[in-house]
């Protein structure tokens, strides 16, 4: 909906207006948290300034140091990497298989992933909680790996069949006439030409097991094997409110996703408009 | 290895992996929902359809779906309408557009935590910045949490927040879908642009706005976090729907084929959202 009509100055001002209390709205909270999160403590009690300072960084030395916020901070990286890496494998799979091969009841395989995504968390987490429990592997990564591939992976056979089905066959099957064998094809021709669909599920993966509170609540019970998101609502139930502390962690968690958004956010667009999407 | 067997054993693979980790748990709990179980590693005992006679003869059950209800119903309505507002504002040409496009999808990104914690300390005591500046303009002081309507709100306002980003960005990629041809025939024809909005753009989009609005309708449903961190169900129950309320029987109470038989109903009720989603949007197997 291109205007080339030259507009009026009112109609300027109502959409630099709308524009920025969009910007506002969204990015406030953001902003507020940074800069509570470096602000010294008499200050973030008592000043109404809306600009930041005066500065400190004794919230995140504390954080880092007093607190189990490191090995958390790393459990949650691990677990995150191992849910993108298996998915990737098990949904390219899956996803090529059924894009590539007249197999019947295909419809259904696909129909049930994007059903398996719609799925309510504790109709998952009650039998995984107790099946994790009984194996004697109750309050480990694992689990919560585990349980993060409910999610990820349909998403992934989701996401990466629409991008399969719209890549010409053709192109597999000259490298197979070139003497290549299917697995030859597949590694060599449809996985380096799949790069930005496979970017776009590791990126949503990565999101989901990152953000993902609700899993890894029920899972863990350690404090030594919380992931972040778990470990930092847990500061809160304590006797003393640390809002610099709790704020500094809010910040480190969420900076990662910023800087991958800022290199990667053309990916994350086109995943969101092809149904790759976060609950 | 010939180009069939190949395919096979990576759909053999894949399918084996996904049946153990979602069709085994999923058959699992439903199971479970017809047993008896005070301890998640003690033995099942037969209870037939009683967690599902217990749970809905109380009254908590009803109010957990009501709830469910007002929450996806309040969440949706404001995600949408916001997030058509800012797609037609975003999809309008200025200078630094690309940046507000870019901060618009921020609330999206960030885990559940950070925004309820965020919005914890925004809104605390006398020293949180939203109250402070309400009380600068002279809005009377909100308790948040207190009372079951104020808890209500905000779990939605944070919600919506966090949400309505995911319609924006869709709805902005459905906009460049509407031949540009239309506006221009239609502005010829003397129409104001509200007019052109409802005679065209929204008629134009009412297939991709039907996708959100099932799609979101699920999602909000299901959603344990948000208020699981703000409210805890609370006060009195006043914010508990059917994730909360069937979290607290089986992690709370230990009565786990209660909790199995309350995710059981939910994952029935949705079910039908998405049955119907299929019957309107056949999927494109081809």
């Amino acid at each position: 909906m291109s205007r080339s009509s030259p507009r009026s100055l009112a109609g300027r001002v109502a959409l630099y207006g709308a524009a920025t209390l969009i910007a506002v709205y969204s990015a406030f909270p953001i902003y507020w948290m940074v800069v509570s999160s470096t602000r010294a403590p008499e200050a973030l009690i008592n000043s109404t300034s809306l600009l930041p300072g005066p500065f400190t960084w004794e919230y995140y030395t504390n954080l880092l140091e007093l607190t189990d916020y490191p090995t958390q901070f790393l459990n949650s990286l691990i677990v995150a990497a191992v849910t993108v890496a298996v998915t990737m494998v098990f949904s390219i799979m899956i996803a090529y298989a059924v894009t590539r091969h007249r197999i019947r009841g295909k419809g259904i395989i696909v129909g049930a992933m994007l059903y398996a995504y719609m799925f309510p968390p504790l109709l998952i987490a009650i039998p995984m909680f107790s099946i994790f429990a009984k194996l004697g592997l109750g309050d480990t990564l694992a689990s919560v790996i585990v349980s993060h591939l409910t999610l990820t992976l349909p998403l992934g056979v989701w996401f990466l069949w629409g991008f399969f089905k719209s890549m010409p066959f053709e192109l597999e099957e000259a490298a197979m006439v070139d003497g290549c064998t299917r697995l030859g094809a597949f590694l060599r021709v449809v996985l380096p030409l799949s790069l930005p669909g496979l970017i776009t599920v590791a990126i949503f993966s990565f999101l989901l097991s990152w953000t993902d509170y609700t899993y890894a609540l029920i899972m863990i019970g350690s404090d030594a094997n919380k992931t972040v998101p778990v470990g930092l609502a847990s500061m809160v139930g304590s006797f003393d409110l640390r809002w610099g502390e709790i704020m500094a962690g809010s910040t480190l968690i969420a900076l990662p996703l910023f800087g991958a958004f800022a290199l990667l956010s053309q990916y994350f667009i086109q995943g969101l408009g092809a149904g790759a999407v976060k609950g | 290895m010939s180009s069939k067997a190949t395919i096979y054993s990576f759909l053999i693979l894949g399918l084996a992996v996904t049946a153990l980790l979602i069709v085994a748990p999923v058959v699992y709990a439903v199971s479970l929902s017809f047993y008896q179980m005070d301890s998640f590693v003690g033995a099942p005992k037969w209870a037939g359809l009683d967690n599902y006679t217990r749970m809905l003869s109380q009254w908590v059950f009803w109010r957990a779906l009501i709830n469910g209800f007002i929450y996806s119903f309040g969440t949706i309505i404001f995600q949408v309408v916001l997030g058509i507002g800012f797609a037609l504002v975003l999809n309008q040409v200025f200078p630094g557009r690309n940046i507000v496009r870019g901060l618009s999808i921020l609330p999206y990104l960030l885990p559940t935590v950070v925004v309820v914690l965020t919005f914890k300390w925004m809104v605390d005591g006398s020293i949180g910045v939203l109250t402070t500046m309400m009380s600068a303009v002279g809005l009377p002081q909100v308790q948040w949490f207190e009372s079951p309507g104020a808890a209500m709100a905000s779990v939605i306002l944070v919600s919506v927040w966090m949400w309505t980003p995911f319609v924006t960005t869709t709805f902005l990629a459905a906009l460049q879908t509407v031949p540009s041809s239309l506006y221009e025939a239609a502005k010829v024809d003397g129409t104001n642009a509200v007019q052109r909005f409802f005679h065209i753009t929204l008629p134009m989009l009412k297939p991709i706005l039907t996708v959100i609005v099932l799609l979101r309708a699920v999602w909000m449903f299901n959603k344990f976090d948000v208020i699981w961190l703000l409210t805890q169900g609370g006060p009195v129950g006043a914010t508990e729907h059917l994730a909360i309320l069937s979290y607290r029987q089986a992690f709370g109470q230990f009565d786990i084929g209660g909790g199995a038989a309350v995710a059981t109903i939910s994952f029935a009720i949705l079910s039908l959202v998405v049955f119907i989603y299929f019957r309107l949007f056949p999927l494109d197997t081809e």
